[in-house]
């Protein structure tokens, strides 16, 4: 018995403690852009960026051609790929050792994105 | 005797195809930048010879390089740890190694921003020459049967086409810088540097030291001296840098300070009329300061622009039109 007006003391305080914490945090969530934010925006701008120069590569263009995916279209659609896609993709390009296989093996993936789109699995390219 | 002559052919086009699959192209291009320099002009942007004795040696025990390297590390960075305290931290023992992520949080942890380097062999030797020495993860073995390994640089000689590291249970090993290279090149280029708050990497990446304070940054009970530190250290080198701007400006803003919060927004947007999200802070921070009028014209205008942070605009403008009885 005492043990547990003990445990509901222990508990009480602890909730109480939990909702002011709660209370005190409100105020931090005003609505300035916060530098987290801006990191990760930055974060997605960089593997934008890697994707689109890979994409200008003028050997990657000929090889997605060579697949029926016209270049120009795929260069445009890089916008429309979320923050996991865009992370994938940009980590294979820079990870990419030289030769043709692997070169293949990215423009696959970037292929097999739109395929699913076209299938309706996946949303990354809304354009096709 | 023909047979031998075709399995003596054959092996040396096997060796030239192997030889050809491990090329060590930035090592091959630095050595042949550095000896014609050398004859050109003694003013070359690489010494010769650099050897880093300061920096401390933890000989590794079993697999636990990870721990070992970044001791070596934190120690030359001037924080007194020893690799045993950070085994708990990095190690984990199911694969008898350490993952790089961790090894990057590890660092945060003792108070040091880690930086990772441009995957530029050059670059690389550059901090090595200014006096840091360089975590660096190998993969020893292939690609497809992987020994992943931590070390050191700490030293390198050109004319001899060296690197030193500590690394395993030595404490000055010298490789060659192509076989350095092709290491290095199956772990992804991995080099990292630690810096001390208010201490500038030699490199001119401002994004990559946004990324690498931010990160230290975001660490919960961080010391807000340390951040301002760095922020302002980035600042001193890139004065126009929005997002070391923004960074600043919202430290102060996070510490009540609201006036440095506004000066710092306003000159921000002075530069670079059109970007919201100053606009918005700016709102943001009027509105704490009771200041409606201004607020509601700064935060009218991150509306207007939009954007990627366009919830943040609209929300701001509620709470200033709900302030002004709207």
């Amino acid at each position: 018995m005492k043990m547990n007006s003990y445990l509901r003391k222990v508990v009480t305080t602890a909730l109480l403690a939990a909702f002011s914490l709660v209370c005190i945090q409100m105020p931090a969530m005003a609505d300035i852009v916060s530098t987290e934010q801006i990191a990760t925006e930055q974060r997605n701008q960089i593997q934008r960026d890697a994707v689109r120069g890979f994409l200008d590569r003028a050997d990657v263009q000929a090889q997605l051609e060579a697949r029926g995916v016209d270049a120009a279209d795929a260069l445009q659609r890089v916008d429309s790929l979320t923050a996991g896609e865009l992370a994938s993709l940009s980590e294979q390009i820079d990870t990419l050792p030289a030769g043709e296989g692997a070169l293949g093996f990215v423009i696959g993936l970037i292929v097999i994105f739109m395929l699913l789109d076209i299938a309706g699995v996946t949303d990354v390219f809304p354009a096709i | 005797m023909g047979k031998n002559i075709l399995r003596c052919v054959g092996g040396i086009m096997v060796m030239l195809w192997l030889s050809g699959c491990v090329s060590a192209p930035q090592s091959d291009a630095l050595l042949t930048h550095f000896s014609q320099r050398l004859g050109a002009s003694p003013s070359v942007a690489l010494s010769a010879r650099i050897q880093l004795e300061q920096v401390p040696f933890f000989p590794q025990q079993d697999f636990q390089c990870g721990p070992a390297a970044l001791a070596t590390v934190l120690q030359a960075s001037k924080v007194d740890i020893h690799p045993e305290a950070l085994v708990a931290q990095v190690f984990v023992p199911a694969r008898q190694g350490s993952l790089q992520i961790e090894m990057l949080a590890a660092a945060r942890r003792y108070g040091r921003i880690s930086q990772i380097l441009a995957p530029d062999l050059e670059k690389l030797l550059e901090q090595v020459q200014a006096g840091k020495p360089v975590l660096v993860m190998q993969n020893l073995g292939l690609s497809w049967y992987p020994q992943w390994h931590y070390a050191v640089v700490v030293g390198f000689d050109l004319p001899r086409a060296e690197i030193v590291l500590r690394s395993g249970l030595v404490r000055d090993y010298r490789i060659s810088l192509a076989l350095f290279e092709r290491t290095w090149q199956r772990a992804e280029h991995w080099a990292v540097v630690l810096l001390a708050p208010g201490e500038l990497p030699s490199d001119e990446r401002e994004d990559a030291y946004f990324q690498s304070v931010s990160a230290f940054a975001a660490l919960a009970n961080r010391d807000g001296r340390a951040i301002a530190l760095a922020y302002e250290a980035g600042l001193q080198r890139w004065p126009t840098s929005t997002n070391l701007g923004m960074a600043r400006a919202n430290l102060w803003y996070a510490q009540g300070d609201y006036d440095s919060a506004v000066l710092a927004y306003e000159a921000i947007i002075a530069r670079v009329p059109d970007y919201a999200a100053g606009h918005n802070n700016l709102a943001q921070t009027l509105l704490d300061l009771g200041r409606l009028d201004e607020a509601k014209k700064h935060a009218e205008r991150a509306v207007l622009i939009g954007g990627s942070f366009s919830e943040n605009f609209r929300i701001t403008l509620d709470a200033i039109d709900s302030a002004l009885g709207l």
